[in-house]
């Protein structure tokens, strides 16, 4: 575990930090706004050690256990998942009753930190630890030990929740806190927290002109030197608009055919040579715009000033991935010891990566600081835009050429991107200079396809952008996976053959789990089945992250005037060992909503250099009336243990790409589908 | 100013007559399951009933809510659930939640006028409730079961 100081850190240090990322750890900074902190806080963390983690359970004096959840939840169900991992476990002393086991969304005191809840990792890194944790505590209670002595000393011990078919694990048990959900009750999110003597307020942007100050509007400086507004009441707050510079940003052409002109591709993932010599089956480029997450909850949080000679110093609630994060990057704005900073983390209103950056937690901080009472801060859906960062635009170019039997001998994708990790949202500039040289692993995420070549070539080139970019669901796989299987799908059209036999047939053979999926959705969708007529349909597969599998059919109906409707969605996901199957197929549906939304209307508009999206009317997402049929199938192969379930099935948006070029006839080369723009 | 609010008499300082119900229903009394999402009348996350229809709270003010019966998500139920309420459950509706108390009241709405709606009559009365998470088609399955019907 690492949060850095920054004072003496050598650049040979610096390197070897920056060295780590490559190997694929989520590495952010603190916000920019600072002058006073010379190097960013990491939350790349290990996992606690085995005496923090057997600290998740507690006994309570009625039987019950309680579970200090080491994850954010924002809908994902790992409050959930991990509940029925402990009931598994102690069954015998919970009398079988899942409701005896508590799950706690714990605060920066209760826990040692853990990592950000990102990468849909938190089922396949937490599940095996606090199954452990659990079964120590069983196996010590049925030796007559008393909660309090129980050690971790690394002792063997029978697991029991991570294979299928128990009592709980297995079970599709909805969400945790579903009653509190449904009748609306309080401080379930962080805007909901109410304090006495709270104030509302916001902090004005750099470039913002101030106000006219309404009643009740007063304005603040503030130690960072910024300027806020102050409030006695919510709405006068909500009701203040300000004018933002509109100076025009210089914004690069992300074309990927201009940067490879102005020479080789930075990084590459693939590098045999791959040469044009007699022509290229396919030679096509495919661009993507901007994205927002658009997550019904605008951030909020509420911070509390307590006294100087008080254990906590700052108190905050926010809703946030990484509390520890949080943590570590206040502790530093104000100079603080980590452990006079308190954090709680709240339910999040759909996080997706947005929810990775420290924003309106250090506003709230700042605000609090300089009226002496507690400050809630609550973001606009303006502001989600403007200030926010964004899914990155990317462009491609895939060449490759198909033998007379139908194999692909070569396979060149060359892309540029904004970034991913490695992100001027959370990045001083200077950082961004020395992690220039090392490949961005989210830009990297899924550019390897999942088929055999002769020979491949992967390289792509990372751009910064003025619009600060970042970690979207998937993150380079939903563009990435779209750009391969968009094009593996016109090989098998240009080779003569049907989609799903072409790719069974190019398949790496070591991804069998893959192949399944495909066989599978194959079987779910009755891909060999004529399709009902005036639809067409398109299929698309990918493997997240090594270890998740999915493949998607989809159809599709285009109506008179071009505008396509998906009609049925199918899918059938290999993520392991299935803890939860009603949230995992949640997670499904998610995805797959978010890969129509990328298909159909997901473009966030730019002008100038800066966001031009203010309402939900700039950026239409999905509707309930554009909702397919959907039919999902949860492969579990025997012996495996959970890998991650939110972002896989993303590989929908090529799928229904796919099912528009077979309606059509015409190819989908840039995202959203414009009707009559095809190729 | 009086606003009956669940079915209670709620003092409004005059005030607060000019601000949006959704922040007086929030922060000055304290209901805080009518959701914040974007204030701009798009999302449906700020759904409460005036007089038994559904509005977006976020588009009156408080001074037009005057005089007028607002149910909110906490005063949905009696003594039981509503059955929108208890068909959320079944079906295992949510994800993150956040949406949800504007999708319960917008189909409250919607069945208290059309009791057994068809797919086309569920559209059309939810077009206007986001959801990120992709939660459509268990509301939609949730509304027919709180309509007593097959989905």
């Amino acid at each position: 575990m690492t949060a850095l100081v920054g004072r003496g850190m050598s650049r040979r240090n610096l390197f070897a930090h920056a060295a780590r990322l490559a190997a694929g750890v989520t590495v952010f900074a603190a916000a920019p706004a600072c002058a006073f902190n010379p190097l960013p806080a990491l939350p790349t963390r290990d996992m606690p050690p085995a005496e923090a983690r057997i600290a998740w359970l507690r006994l309570r004096p009625d039987g019950r256990v309680q579970l200090l959840l080491p994850r954010q939840e924002m809908g994902q169900g790992i409050s959930v998942g991990l509940r029925q991992i402990v009931a598994e476990e102690l069954a015998e002393y919970l009398n079988g009753e899942l409701e005896r086991v508590e799950v706690v969304l714990p605060d920066t005191a209760a826990i040692a930190p853990v990592k950000s809840t990102v990468g849909s990792d938190s089922m396949k890194d937490f599940a095996a630890p606090v199954a452990r944790a659990a079964a120590l505590l069983r196996e010590h209670l049925a030796r007559g030990g008393s909660a309090t002595e129980l050690h971790d000393t690394g002792q063997p011990v029978t697991l029991r929740s991570l294979r299928a078919g128990g009592r709980h694990v297995g079970q599709g048990h909805p969400t945790e806190r579903i009653a509190d959900i449904v009748t609306g009750a309080p401080s379930l999110y962080a805007g909901d927290i109410r304090l006495p003597g709270m104030l509302f307020g916001l902090v004005l942007p750099a470039d913002a002109e101030l106000p006219a100050l309404s009643p009740g509007l007063r304005p603040v400086e503030l130690s960072d030197g910024r300027r806020g507004l102050l409030s006695d009441h919510a709405g006068p707050l909500h009701a203040a608009s300000f004018d933002r510079s509109a100076a025009q940003r210089a914004m690069p052409d992300l074309d990927i055919d201009a940067a490879l002109q102005r020479g080789r591709l930075e990084h590459r993932l693939r590098s045999d040579t791959v040469e044009a010599g007699a022509g290229w089956t396919l030679d096509r480029r495919y661009d993507i715009p901007f994205a927002a997450h658009a997550q019904i909850e605008p951030r909020a949080a509420v911070a509390q000033w307590h006294s100087r000679d008080a254990a906590v110093q700052l108190e905050v609630w926010t809703g946030t991935q990484d509390a520890f994060f949080v943590r570590e990057t206040l502790a530093r704005q104000f100079g603080l010891s980590a452990d006079r900073v308190l954090v709680h983390a709240c339910r999040i209103g759909g996080g997706f990566g947005a929810r990775t950056i420290v924003r309106q937690e250090l506003e709230a901080a700042l605000l609090a600081q300089a009226a002496g009472r507690p400050v809630k801060v609550q973001w606009s859906r303006a502001a989600e835009f403007a200030d926010g960062f964004h899914r990155p635009p990317s462009s491609h170019r895939i060449r490759a050429r198909v033998s007379p039997d139908g194999r692909i001998t070569d396979w060149w994708h060359g892309f540029c991107s904004g970034h991913v990790i490695f992100t001027s949202a959370a990045m001083p500039r200077w950082m961004q200079a020395v992690t220039s040289f090392i490949k961005d692993p989210g830009v990297a995420r899924g550019a390897l396809p999942p088929y055999a070549a002769g020979r491949m070539r992967v390289e792509f080139s990372d751009i910064r952008l003025p619009v600060d970019t970042g970690p979207w669901r998937g993150l380079g796989a939903g563009p990435n996976g779209y750009a391969i299987e968009s094009a593996i799908d016109e090989l098998a059209q240009l080779a003569g053959q049907d989609p799903l036999r072409f790719r069974l047939a190019n398949l790496d053979p070591q991804h069998g789990r893959l192949k399944a999926c495909l066989e599978a959705v194959r079987d779910l969708s009755g891909w060999n089945t004529t399709a009902p007529s005036g639809t067409g349909r398109g299929i698309a597969c990918g493997i997240y992250k090594e270890t998740s599998y999915a493949a998607v059919v989809a159809e599709v109906q285009v109506a008179g005037d071009g505008a396509p409707r998906v009609t049925h969605l199918w899918c059938a996901q290999d993520s392991g060992l299935v803890i939860n199957p009603d949230q995992v197929r949640a997670q499904i549906e998610g995805n797959l909503l978010w890969g129509l939304g990328m298909v159909l209307t997901e473009c966030l508009p730019i002008e100038g250099g800066r966001v031009a999206a203010y309402t939900f009317a700039d950026y239409p997402i999905p509707t309930m009336d554009a909702m397919p049929a959907i039919d999902i199938a949860l492969i579990e192969p025997p012996g495996t243990l959970p890998s991650g379930a939110g972002e896989t099935a993303m590989v929908a948006v090529a799928a229904i790409a796919n099912a528009i070029a077979a309606t059509t006839g015409g190819r989908v080369l840039t995202l959203p589908y414009q009707p009559h723009s095809a190729a | 100013m009086q606003i009956t609010v669940n079915g209670r008499p709620a003092e409004i300082p005059d005030e607060r007559g000019g601000d949006p119900l959704l922040w007086v229903l929030r922060e000055t009394l304290g209901l805080t399951g009518t959701k914040f999402g974007c204030g701009q009348g798009l999302c449906g996350a700020c759904m409460v009933h005036l007089d038994g229809a559904a509005v977006r709270s976020c588009q009156i003010s408080a001074g037009e809510a005057a005089g007028h019966s607002i149910t909110t998500i906490e005063g949905l139920a009696g003594e039981t659930l509503h059955p929108v309420q208890q068909a959320w459950i079944a079906e295992s509706v949510p994800q993150c939640g956040y949406c949800q108390a504007g999708q319960i009241m917008s189909a409250a709405a919607l069945l208290r006028e059309i009791p057994r709606p068809d797919d086309a009559a569920i559209d059309a009365a939810m077009a206007g409730n986001l959801c990120r998470c992709g939660t459509y088609q268990r509301i939609r399955k949730a509304i027919h079961r709180a309509a007593g019907q097959p989905s």
